[in-house]
């Protein structure tokens, strides 16, 4: 069967404090309806900016799910796809809105292995035009050029 | 005694009561709650198409079976595979939000942080289902967007031969401005 090869960062390849490419989407009204179906979360305050501002929001915010889909895409555009999220911690700071640029920048905090396993821990920061919204933390298992 | 639910724009029927009330469901387990659909490769394209993420572990079933056995799903749709179908021939499902269901004065809700494990890799073909637990609710607290409490909440997933694949811990704010 062929397989396509694509790029992978291994364990040795990492060094500690090294940053991540930073990743930017725009959140359009779109994307942010968009997300209420791809999660099939229709918390209103995810589609109805009506309800937002009820909410004390300037407009319809992105949900967890989709602040976690891009928190992992930051992780693994730079490590590859061989990459598996072990542990992802996030906090909902400030909200990203629809109209906003939201952009993604990690760095690595510490590589180190445990049970046998290749673990690579991650700080990540999401936010937009105003600032930080979402910090996160990310632990990942790569693979190892030793096995 | 259980309250009647009340309906709320939220779209969750919140249950209304108070703090005592809902210190008093902690350690409270909610049913087992089965996903509607299969982990499944349409989903999946379309929430990673929704965050144009190109892991080819969600787009080339070549790669991904030979990566992990079959195209997975992405780690932030874990939640997702267990929200209810907006509609289906039997009514529509609950969402699997136990904090929902903790008895407290506030009309509205927003969650806060969650923090996930993965057990394995989550593969198209599965079905997941969850139970979920309230850990804690705090005393009122007051905040930027008003007053209410943090309800934490922890919830395990595993598929349908038992096996967990993962388990969130969340916080959410159930407040009134």
């Amino acid at each position: 069967m062929y397989t396509k090869r694509y790029a992978q960062r291994y364990f040795e390849d990492v060094q500690e404090n090294e940053a991540l490419p930073e990743v930017h989407l725009e959140v359009t009204f779109k994307r942010v309806i968009q997300d209420a179906a791809a999660t099939l979360d229709y918390f209103p305050g995810h589609h109805d900016p009506e309800y937002a501002q009820t909410q004390g929001q300037k407009t319809v915010y992105l949900n967890t799910m989709c602040l976690q889909g891009f928190i992992d895409r930051v992780v693994t555009d730079w490590a590859g796809p061989y990459t598996f999220i072990l542990k992802r911690k996030m906090t909902m700071a400030r909200s990203v809105y629809a109209g906003d640029t939201m952009y993604g920048k990690g760095r690595v905090i510490k590589k180190y292995a445990h049970d046998g396993r290749h673990l690579v821990d991650i700080g990540i920061e999401v936010g937009n035009e105003e600032g930080v919204c979402c910090p996160a933390s990310v632990t990942v298992v790569l693979p190892s050029k030793n096995g | 005694m259980q309250e009647a639910p009340t309906k709320s724009p939220t779209g969750f029927d919140l249950k209304f009561g108070t703090y005592e009330q809902a210190k008093a469901m902690i350690g409270t387990k909610s049913e087992v709650l089965f996903s509607d659909v299969d982990v499944n490769v349409p989903m999946i394209k379309y929430y990673a198409a929704h965050l144009e993420d190109a892991n080819p572990s969600y787009w080339d079933e070549d790669f991904a079976t030979q990566a992990w056995g079959s195209v997975v799903s992405p780690p932030g749709m874990l939640m997702s595979w267990l929200m209810p179908l907006p509609w289906k021939p039997s009514g529509r499902g609950v969402a699997p939000l136990l904090a929902t269901q903790v008895p407290l004065p506030g009309d509205t809700l927003i969650n806060v942080s969650t923090e996930t494990e993965f057990i394995r890799p989550i593969r198209a073909g599965e079905r997941l289902n969850v139970t979920d637990e309230v850990a804690d609710v705090t005393p009122e607290k007051q905040t930027r967007l008003g007053k209410g409490h943090f309800i934490t909440t922890v919830a395990t997933f595993r598929n349908e031969k038992g096996a967990v694949v993962a388990k969130n811990t969340n916080v959410m704010f159930r407040f009134s401005l």
